[in-house]
């Protein structure tokens, strides 16, 4: 239990990471699948950049005064999660806009039932 | 020297820059000599970039000359280098012949869009295969994703459009979980390197080592969704089937295959045998091959659409490949390499002229298609042989990969599961024989039906032609390749 409170970063990221991740599976609506791939990708850039976070270090720009810095990989590579977050849910947005034209429905459960025609 | 060494590179940035170039040309025409010449390029640098490596053996190659923790490299072994060839070639024969096809089937508008995506896919699939680096190759994978879903929605129909949501949201599952397992890996190694988060993940110990089996796990189920693992293939079938079929020649053949080789370099280079054995990931995946082996043939043998046949064909041959990695023995991780050549090139085959089939005789249904053979002696004749291939008729390399599967499997002391290999083969003749029995044979199938009325134009039955003599080639050299791939190990 202490560890938990402890990493409390990484725990709440787990824990929206779980939320998402159950939305994205288990809801109808598409656009709650996307909005949950939204919080599943932001839970993985908040555990992410936790890793590479040290506290009490400074920003990784040298400035000859710092005691050190954090570890400015982690912030990089989110930078281009973020990228790649961004144009899947633009893709997938895009996607939902043809399909609600072509079905007349966002609903996954009454789009499959509609197989038949 | 070097600037043989540079032609894996100039490879991707080649067919990236080529792509966009792409969309700013109007003229149809131009698209694609640009895009056959980029293809064709590749095609002749992966070979020189193979006979290197045939010669000087692997190398690891920096990009923008930083050494490796540091920056970026490629490794290019002998997997790597046969697995580019390979793709070149098949991307390269499919291309050939979608340039006779494709405005049919996508219109006239859409052509430009349609070669720019497809060389991005196939640039991006070959950065999946050498890269060196966890990160590169998860961007990699996320621009292989988003063009494939491209290449299938490119059609524009009710069908295309609800097929790429399915493949896409898994994607993105998927992908998340890849990003989450690098997310894992990082902090406990503080590289991304491959070989240098295998070198520092060996010393741990403790509470450390269960971040490791998250690690790994995370990799092999977002890996899976992207290569059709059984459980996790829901959305193969409809993007297979409803894509163009150039675009699913494509998919099923290249788009498969990458994210299995960069699990089994992420497992042997990081995690490494003994880390593996202890974990029981290979367990896994030999037991959820095995399913996805009977699974996807029995659910081929339920369709009624010829190309859903061959996409759930797909399911049950990407089974093979990870019941070879499951084994956990050399030959087997060889095997299941080997198996993604031979399946790579005989599925290409198999949907072009799935493709061609359905559009010759406007049915997409299996019972439509009797009597074919009378029809399209020469075509159907290429389909029996690559069916052979992938029920297992000697020579042909679904034979070899079975056979030497089934020595893998005796040598790793699990003989009941051989049954599993036998009866998969069964049920393979079960789906495929019957098309090509029914079109060949029966009174009643051949009555009314002139011969050769249907048949394909010669510079069409080419490129399919290549791809099957490459399909026999392949069997015919197997010893040679099998050995060359356990030369990378």
């Amino acid at each position: 239990m202490k560890s938990l409170t402890t990493n409390y970063y990484e725990t709440g990221s787990i824990i929206l990471f779980g939320i998402g991740f159950t939305m994205l599976l288990l809801h109808n609506n598409i656009i709650k699948k996307i909005i949950g791939m939204n919080i599943m990708d932001t839970a993985i850039f908040l555990f992410f950049i936790a890793k590479g976070y040290v506290h009490g270090k400074d920003a990784p720009i040298i400035r000859g005064t710092a005691a050190g810095y954090i570890d400015p990989v982690p912030s990089a590579l989110m930078l281009t999660g973020i990228v790649v977050a961004v144009s899947v849910t633009a893709f997938l947005l895009a996607l939902t806009v043809r399909l609600y034209k072509a079905y007349g429905t966002v609903e996954l459960d009454e789009i499959m039932k509609m197989r038949g025609d | 020297m070097n600037v043989i060494r540079s032609s894996p590179l100039v490879i991707i940035l080649l067919l990236f820059i080529t792509a966009f170039c792409m969309p700013i040309i109007k003229n149809n025409k131009r698209v694609k000599v640009l895009s056959g010449t980029s293809l064709g390029l590749s095609f002749i640098l992966s070979i020189i970039n193979f006979i290197n490596v045939l010669n000087n053996g692997g190398f690891s190659y920096r990009i923008g000359h930083y050494d490796s923790p540091w920056g970026i490299s490629f490794y290019i072994g002998n997997v790597e280098a046969i697995m580019c060839v390979v793709f070149t070639l098949v991307a390269l024969l499919v291309m050939v012949y979608s340039y006779m096809t494709i405005e049919k089937e996508i219109g006239k508008k859409r052509v430009n869009l349609y070669y720019t995506l497809v060389n991005l896919l196939v640039g991006s699939l070959l950065g999946i295969v050498f890269t060196n680096d966890l990160f590169n190759g998860f961007v990699f994978l996320e621009v292989s994703t988003l063009a494939g879903c491209g290449i299938i929605v490119i059609k524009d129909e009710k069908e295309n459009i609800k097929a790429t949501l399915k493949y896409l949201v898994l994607s993105s599952l998927g992908s998340g979980l890849v990003l989450m397992g690098i997310a894992f890996i990082y902090p406990v190694s503080g590289y991304l390197d491959m070989d240098f988060i295998g070198k520092s993940i060996q010393s741990l110990e403790g509470a450390n080592r269960n971040l490791i089996v998250i690690s790994a796990s995370l990799f092999t189920i977002g890996l899976g969704v992207k290569s059709a693992m059984f459980p996790l293939h829901v959305w193969l079938p409809d993007a297979h089937s409803s894509a163009p079929s150039p675009s699913s020649a494509i998919l099923s053949a290249l788009v498969l295959k990458p994210p299995v080789l960069f699990l089994i370099k992420i497992l042997y280079k990081v995690y490494k045998i003994e880390v593996l054995r202890e974990m029981g990931i290979l367990n896994i995946l030999l037991v959820l091959g095995s399913i996805g082996m009977i699974a996807g043939s029995i659910f081929a043998i339920n369709q009624k659409e010829v190309k859903r046949v061959i996409a759930y064909s797909s399911v049950a041959q990407m089974g093979y490949v990870f019941y070879g990695i499951g084994l956990g023995s050399k030959l087997g991780v060889i095997m299941a390499i080997f198996h993604m050549i031979g399946h790579s090139l005989t599925k290409s085959a198999l949907f072009l002229i799935g493709g061609s089939m359905i559009k010759k005789t406007g049915s997409k249904y299996v019972k439509d298609l009797k009597g074919i053979g009378r029809e399209m002696p020469i075509t159907l004749g290429l389909f029996t042989l690559c069916a052979l291939s992938m029920v297992g008729i000697p020579i042909l390399p679904g034979f070899i990969s079975k056979w030497k599967l089934a020595i893998a499997t005796i040598e790793s002391g699990k003989i009941y599961l051989m049954g599993v290999i036998l009866l998969s083969s069964l049920l393979n003749v079960a789906y495929y024989f019957p098309i090509v029995i029914n079109g060949f044979f029966g009174h009643e199938n051949l009555e009314g039906k002139t011969y050769m009325s249907k048949e394909l134009r010669k510079p069409k039955i080419i490129p399919i032609g290549i791809l099957v003599i490459c399909v026999i080639l392949t069997g015919v050299f197997s010893i040679q390749i099998i050995d060359f791939i356990g030369q990378g190990f």
